[in-house]
């Protein structure tokens, strides 16, 4: 005998039957976004770290590297400022960390926090390089100051010869004297040199050029100022912050030749895969590696530089911004050509020759001073 | 069940972030702003802040920001020249100052024409354009930086020495206003051949429908890119600052940008119009010195019509050859930025033993200056050399601002002696001679000293530099 079959319909179970799928997908959707760092839970604190930074902002304005940060429970809230102004500024020490481009900025900054904590982290460098376009680079190759890296037929690096390049300067050539539909004069331009690390490299660059030893007393390092200061005033006003607008699609309108950071370029074309063919970089002679320090203040500063010295995730991202990073012994890490075919760029000649021999700090400042009109 | 899903939902409405505290900020910024007002809308719906704008001239904003939180200005170049430039500022847009140019007129000046072809235009006549006034806006200012860098064409930065101030006449000759609002009174008036603005301004008033649509001209000199800068002018309100910053630099307002207002976006990803992708040429290196422009608007304002140019040639025998040639030659290569003007009166005395000529034309158009070149241009040269009694001859034309030139090679063999001539007071005229091979240098320079004139050797430098030099204003 056959029992009478009762389906029971249960409601509850209806009602689980329809909730249960979307609600798995969002649980695990909030898990996600928590371990990712995309946001924040209501267990997690985050702590807001304030620092000063000059060119190196473009890494922590990264939006990978602000989910990596955000997930390891930091936040970095950035105010910029170029590296020199970065070193005078008054309120200094409301920041938990600060992060200048370079050298003579580094040591300032660390003088003035003599007996306080200051503890620095090297966890990369990058060259300053000059950024152009190929059309530039091109009348530059005829006019016989620079030759292209590599063979390729879009070559993306040229190696500029400092010294016939200042004469070029120096006579007041123009750009449609070698073929470039231009009539200003053939000058680089730089932020200002009293502000910005890379203007003051500029300013390295072009004394180089003049006089390969570095000057050793006041007066000569004086008198060399004078003697490169035309060639700089030339340019009129400075506009701070190049790098942005040489990517701009106005780029050749802002400038013929940027100072930039080579990192700079190196993300820019990361991004690109290596198809921006219009923007090629000059390699001068003699060339220089900035080291930016990131200074710590406070225990916050001295995590974020921690995290910038071992978290692989931070360190990878790095490389993928165009650093050349540095372990805790200053030695090169990773494989920086190899990521970079990779991803179809050419490795750059970085490093390949010889470095431009900076005057000692005092003096260097005493010639940037001069050559800048710094007040 | 229901009640346990209801707290749920509250637990997370609760936890994703509040909207922030609605905040009203008083901003300074460039007229040309104004159109950003749908923007300005979204801005506050997306971040909470309002920002109420008082629209004032960028060159003349420049000279104060106090009483502002923030200031939107086409540049910070003239805060900069100041030392007064805030530490903080993003820039979020740009857009060039170029020339709007009627169709029919387009022609008149050439194909790719340098702001050197616009001011020699403009001085014959033949090109009347609109403008704002430098004293108070950015655009004028970058227009006047523009004429005033390619007279000078040194391919830098323009120096207070290189501003001159007859070049900067020609230019301003062709003005017809100097108003606020350049592109109404454009679109109001019919006689005007073109406008200086911002691209954005000409590509909205070709949208707009309220005149012919204007070409676009970039000159090929160079132009100056606004790059509209946000400035913190208040540290107090570096949250509201960073948060409208963040907005205006995402991707949803920057297209917004583009699209609204025709300004180009700073985010090289956002989509453009065609018309936002054309080239814009090279860009002016910018002045670095106050005095520049103070010089710039000094000279500026003291261009004008009914200035009178008095040439006294000597047309003696000894001048034939080489010195009357050097002479013609001096005159036919006025042109350009050292070309008479519409307004300027030139009289030319043509003297030997006594007065040979005496032509006066006030210039109309390019046929006078024609007419000119053929009084200089006669054979007829005469035995000796009346110095004095021309100079003196020439004086009694001066009719308001005049200067005279004063052009010889000999020795006064005929009428007064540079004593007699001495005598007789001979009012504020300035006479600036130009000495050929034997004139006396002496008397010359006396002459030269008493008026507030100044003795040029024509040797020393060209001839025709030395014309360029004491022509046009003091």
């Amino acid at each position: 005998m056959q029992e009478p079959e009762f389906r029971a319909v249960d409601p509850r179970r209806c009602f689980l039957l329809w909730f249960v799928p979307p609600l798995t997908v969002f649980v695990l959707g909030l898990v996600v976004l928590l371990v990712s760092g995309h946001i924040t839970g209501p267990f997690r604190n985050v702590t807001v770290v304030r620092a000063l930074l000059a060119s190196k902002r473009d890494f922590f304005q990264d939006e990978q590297v602000k989910r990596i940060l955000m997930a390891r429970g930091y936040q970095v809230h950035v105010t910029p400022a170029g590296s020199r102004d970065l070193a005078r500024k008054p309120d200094l020490d409301s920041y938990h960390f600060v992060f200048p481009s370079g050298h003579v900025a580094n040591e300032h900054v660390k003088t003035r926090r003599t007996g306080k904590h200051a503890v620095p982290f090297r966890p990369f460098f990058s060259p300053v390089v000059l950024g152009t376009f190929r059309g530039y680079a091109e009348a530059l190759v005829r006019a016989g100051v620079a030759t292209p890296h590599d063979q390729g037929e879009q070559p993306l690096y040229y190696n500029l010869d400092l010294q016939k390049f200042m004469e070029l300067v120096e006579k007041h050539k123009r750009w449609n004297d070698y073929g470039a539909a231009n009539g200003n004069r053939v000058i680089i331009q730089s932020p200002d040199p009293c502000k910005a690390y890379s203007g003051a490299v500029l300013a390295g660059f072009l004394a180089s050029a003049r006089d390969d030893n570095p000057p050793q007393t006041v007066e000569a390092a004086e008198d060399l100022a004078r003697r490169i200061k035309p060639q700089i005033d030339a340019q009129g006003q400075t506009s701070e912050d190049m790098a942005p607008k040489y990517f701009a699609p106005e780029g050749p309108t802002h400038a013929a030749i940027a100072v930039i950071y080579e990192h700079q370029y190196l993300a820019h074309q990361l991004e690109k895969r290596g198809a921006d063919k219009e923007r090629v970089l000059l390699y001068p002679t003699v060339q220089h590696q900035s080291t930016p320090e990131l200074i710590s203040f406070t225990p916050e500063g001295d995590r974020i530089g921690e995290l910038m010295m071992t978290d692989p995730e931070l360190r990878r991202r790095a490389v993928e911004l165009g650093f050349h990073s540095l372990g805790w012994n200053g030695a090169t890490e990773q494989d920086f050509a190899g990521h970079l075919s990779e991803r179809g760029v050419p490795e750059p000649p970085s490093g390949e020759r010889g470095r431009v021999a900076l005057p000692k700090a005092e003096l260097f400042e005493r010639m940037i001073d001069v050559v800048g009109d710094c007040r | 069940m229901r009640i346990l899903l209801a707290v749920l939902l509250l637990l997370l409405a609760a936890c994703t972030s509040s909207t922030p505290q609605p905040v009203r900020l008083k901003v300074l910024a460039s007229p040309e702003l104004a159109d950003l007002g749908p923007v300005l809308e979204e801005l506050k719906r997306a971040t909470g802040v309002e920002l109420a704008v008082e629209h004032r001239g960028t060159v003349e904003a420049s000279r104060s920001l106090a009483g502002f939180d923030l200031a939107w200005l086409s540049t910070t170049r003239f805060l900069r020249l100041r030392g007064a430039e805030p530490a903080l500022s993003t820039s979020i847009m740009t857009s060039p100052v170029v020339l709007g140019v009627k169709p029919g007129k387009r022609a008149v000046l050439g194909e790719r024409p340098t702001w050197a072809d616009v001011a020699d235009r403009a001085a014959v006549g033949e090109f009347r354009y609109g403008m704002a006034d430098p004293r108070v806006s950015g655009g004028g200012m970058a227009a006047l930086i523009g004429v005033a860098t390619a007279a000078a064409g040194t391919g830098a930065a323009l120096r207070t020495e290189d501003v001159s101030c007859d070049r900067l006449q020609g230019f301003l000759t062709g003005r017809v206003f100097d108003v606020p609002d350049p592109i109404a009174e454009y679109a109001r008036r019919s006689d005007v051949d073109g406008v200086v603005a911002h691209e954005s301004e000409l590509l909205s008033l070709n949208a707009s429908g309220r005149a012919d649509p204007v070409e676009i001209v970039y000159p090929r000199d160079g132009i100056v890119l606004s790059d509209y800068p946000l400035m913190l002018v208040d540290p107090a309100h570096r949250a509201a600052y960073d948060r409208v910053v963040e907005w205006l630099r995402s991707a949803e307002a920057q297209r917004m940008i583009a699209e609204r207002t025709w300004r180009r976006p700073v985010d090289p990803a956002t989509p453009r119009d065609e018309k936002l992708r054309a080239d814009i040429g090279t860009a002016l290196y910018f002045p670095d010195r106050q005095e520049v422009l103070d010089r710039l608007l000094l000279f500026h304002d003291r261009a004008g019509d009914g200035r009178q140019v008095i040439f006294v040639l000597d047309y003696s025998t000894s001048m034939r050859g080489a010195r009357i040639a050097a002479l013609r030659e001096a005159f036919a290569s006025l042109n350009g930025f050292d070309r008479f003007h519409v307004g300027e009166t030139v009289t030319i005395v043509r003297f030997a033993g006594s007065v040979l000529e005496e032509r006066s034309i006030t210039v109309r158009g390019r046929q006078d200056l024609d007419a000119l070149l053929a009084v200089v241009a006669s054979d007829d040269l005469r035995d000796n050399t009346a110095i004095w009694a021309a100079l003196d001859h020439a004086l009694r034309l001066a009719r308001g601002e005049t200067t005279v030139v004063l052009m010889t090679d000999g020795e006064n063999n005929a009428g007064p002696s540079v004593d007699e001539f001495l005598r007789v007071g001979r009012g504020e005229v300035p006479v600036y001679p130009i000495r050929f091979g034997e004139a006396s240098a002496a008397e010359l320079d006396r002459v030269a000293q008493a008026s507030g004139g100044r003795l040029v050797e024509a040797g020393a430098k060209s001839l025709l530099e030395a014309v360029r030099e004491i022509r046009g204003c003091r």
